[in-house]
């Protein structure tokens, strides 16, 4: 529906793996971070006519 | 297809004289050509006034949703795949229908017709294959399989997959039909197109739910879109909040829908939203290998977990 | 009243004469059907229409329209305090209307402009326009509205009728805000012509026809209690088709959004097809079933209309419920059902 699929990210990570969880959440934020914000599934105010 | 209606009286007229049911729903001659209404026939009586062509489009497993008696319903292959899953998800019991089953031909696109003509359609006839129609600037005679509603054109299910008893011979199920091939196309644009394709597709909403209320499986007691406490999605116009209703909705139906059509069939702006239920058609049936609604006895892959489910998008 | 010729070449002109002094709006083709948009520069209206998808309600009732801004910044001096927008009630002319929905304002007037109650907003949005109508000469077959106290013709709530004549229309002025705007237009050429042959033409071509007569008679309760609605209601999906197509629905909703620390109060165009519509606080919906609704439509536009204002139904008979409705629900079929309906044969009971 044009959302960038590099937005969307799954993982199995257990309660016991800190460092995996720190990793990927570290990737992740690079990966949404490098595509921008995305700006078309964002409600604005409306305009008043 | 015409055909059908004598057995179909007699069939109804049998259950309600025996009272093995105590009404059967099936259709009535509309009010304009190509429309057929949904009815009720309560007493034997009633049955004279039932009706079977290529305008039965609308989908009565919706008309099954919370009522207590002990029911009749003619289905065709989409009708009686929507049963089976309203049966699947607990929502009527077997036993408590009796499915006059219609193995289907196809119907009738309507807005196509007209669209062929330059003035209004008076009046539609049909014969072996062929639509006789007549409008204001004259009469054509035309092939029905080049008229199909879009969803019929690429059904693979046309026969009941249950019935107690049957209103003709099964038909032969279309070979080699693509049923995705607009869905690839849409799958292979860029991110940005996609948003472009679909803005363009919600454009005209007016947000009357007639998709929604169409739709055998949009039975919840109340929808999404008319909770207030907390409200999920606004309701005015605002183009963000019709597409959030019209996702959310496909979503709602994923690995149930039948693509029997009637969405876009009950849409007065002539939207395809289609388009979003058969992607996700597509998906159950490349990620799970399931088609919803073809056996009572499997439950939908969104509600079981296979040890063989696919995971590759865990990363 | 004045008969004015306007040359089809001189129209486009004429148009770029009026959108100084007016905001235009008119009929534009959007992929499969017209409907009412506001014109942008020296953007024509489309009149090769029979009639617009939806009604021109929008020009006076849009579906969504702010009411009230605020605040919720402390910092800003008026925070928590409703604020009335700006908005734009400059002179606009409606280009194209047909006279069913022109007609249809004025039914809907006498609900929004009372000596008690006027809702401002329509109030301001009705009088600031100028209707320009489209007489009709290609009817649909579900259109009724000779039998509905309007016709192709019909003139109340115009105020400048267009008539297709091939290479020109012929205008009738009708109001003053109609003879501002033909001066406004630069149109000038009086002339003799009559349009009372087309009128009666046109309306020989209304096929269809309601038969009303009785509905006055009637009592409310009897009708209420009708056996028929059950019947009628069935094939019903609850919808809002019929009554976001029609041009005298006027029900809204008035609901609250906020976008982070600022919001607006709107009101949207309701339904009283929706079980929400009528849902109360407590739980309770006095309209809980569809046969209620569906009820509750029929006896609104055909019965408690016609007995609170004793002018006639709210339907102008342009029968775009029959053509939309999913199911195929007619008024037609169910206004002769209550317009024949006889309690005393009635031996059945109904919930």
């Amino acid at each position: 529906m044009g959302i960038e699929p590099g937005r969307l990210h799954f993982s199995w990570i257990s309660s016991a793996e800190a460092t995996k969880f720190v990793d990927v959440v570290t990737q992740v934020t690079d990966a949404v971070r490098a595509l921008g914000p995305h700006e078309n599934f964002v409600k604005h105010m409306p305009k008043v006519a | 297809m015409v055909g059908y209606i004598d057995k179909i009286k007699e069939i109804s007229e049998r259950l309600l004289k025996e009272g093995t049911v105590e009404m059967v729903i099936g259709f009535q001659k509309g009010t304009l050509p190509m429309m057929n209404t949904p009815c009720f026939a309560k007493t034997p009586e009633d049955v004279g006034n039932f009706v079977w062509d290529s305008h039965c489009g609308i989908n009565l497993a919706n008309y099954l949703t919370d009522r207590k008696e002990k029911i009749g319903v003619i289905a065709k292959g989409c009708d009686s795949r929507s049963i089976v899953t309203h049966i699947t998800e607990n929502k009527i019991k077997r036993e408590q229908i009796f499915v006059i089953g219609a193995p289907c031909k196809g119907m009738m696109d309507r807005h196509k017709i007209a669209s062929l003509f330059e003035t209004e359609i008076r009046s539609v006839a049909e014969n072996d294959g062929k639509l006789i129609v007549t409008a204001g600037d004259g009469e054509k005679t035309l092939e029905k399989a080049d008229l199909l509603q879009k969803n019929c054109a690429v059904c693979a299910h046309r026969n009941p997959v249950i019935h107690d008893e049957l209103a003709a011979d099964p038909v032969e199920d279309q070979k080699d039909v693509d049923r995705y091939a607009d869905v690839r196309e849409i799958e292979t644009m860029p991110p940005a197109e996609k948003w472009d394709y679909f803005d363009d597709l919600f454009s005209a909403c007016i947000r009357c739910y007639a998709c929604r209320n169409a739709c055998p499986l949009c039975y919840c007691p109340t929808c999404f879109v008319d909770e207030s406490q907390p409200q999920w999605v606004g309701k005015s116009t605002d183009p963000i909040d019709t597409k959030t209703f019209h996702f959310l909705r496909a979503y709602h139906c994923a690995g149930r829908c039948t693509d029997c059509g009637s969405c876009e069939r009950a849409c007065p702006m002539g939207i395809n939203m289609r388009m979003l239920t058969k992607k996700l058609e597509k998906d159950c049936i490349d990620a799970f290998g399931w088609e919803p609604g073809l056996d009572l006895n499997q439950r939908p892959p969104l509600d079981t977990y296979k040890m063989d489910d696919p995971e590759d998008f865990i990363k | 009243m004045k008969v004015i010729k306007i040359d089809k070449k001189d129209w486009a002109d004429s148009l770029g004469k009026l959108s100084g002094p007016y905001r235009l709006f008119g009929p534009v083709r959007d992929k499969d059907f017209h409907n009412f948009k506001e014109l942008g520069n020296d953007e024509q209206p489309d009149f090769n229409f029979q009639n617009t998808r939806v009604s021109a309600k929008s020009m006076v009732l849009p579906q969504s329209e702010t009411l009230f801004t605020y605040s919720l910044d402390e910092k800003e001096p008026d925070h928590h305090q409703m604020r009335e927008p700006e908005k734009n009630y400059s002179p606009r002319a409606v280009l194209g209307i047909r006279p069913c929905d022109a007609k249809a304002f004025l039914l809907v007037k006498r609900n929004f402009d009372t000596p008690e109650y006027k809702d401002p907003y329509w109030v301001r949005a009705y009088e600031a326009s100028t209707f320009v109508g489209l007489a009709c000469d290609d009817p649909c077959s579900t259109c009724f509205c000779t039998s509905a106290g309007c016709g192709p013709f019909h003139e109340e709530g115009l105020d400048l009728l267009l008539v297709d004549a091939g290479d020109h229309f012929l205008a009738k002025v009708l109001t003053q805000k109609g003879k501002n705007l033909v001066q406004a237009a630069g149109w000038g050429v009086e002339t003799n012509a009559d349009v009372e042959l087309m009128k009666r033409t046109a309306e020989s071509r209304i096929a269809s026809a309601i038969s009303t007569e009785q509905l006055k008679g009637k009592a409310a309760t009897d009708l209420y209690h009708a056996p028929f609605w059950e019947e009628a209601a069935f094939a019903c999906i609850n919808c809002g088709t019929c009554t976001y197509s029609c041009p005298t629905c006027w029900c809204f909703d008035i609901q609250d959004e906020n976008h982070g620390n600022a919001g607006v109060r709107m009101r949207n165009w309701d339904s009283c097809m929706y079980p929400l519509f009528t849902l109360h606080g407590s739980g309770h919906n006095p309209r809980e079933t569809k046969i209620h609704r569906v009820r509750q439509r029929f006896m609104h536009k055909l019965k408690y209309y016609l007995d609170k204002y004793d002018a006639g139904i709210q339907c102008v008979g342009c029968g775009r419920c029959i053509r939309l409705c999913p199911v195929n629900i007619d008024i037609r079929n169910i206004c002769e059902l209550m317009n024949s309906h006889d309690p005393g044969a009635c031996t059945c009971q109904v919930a």
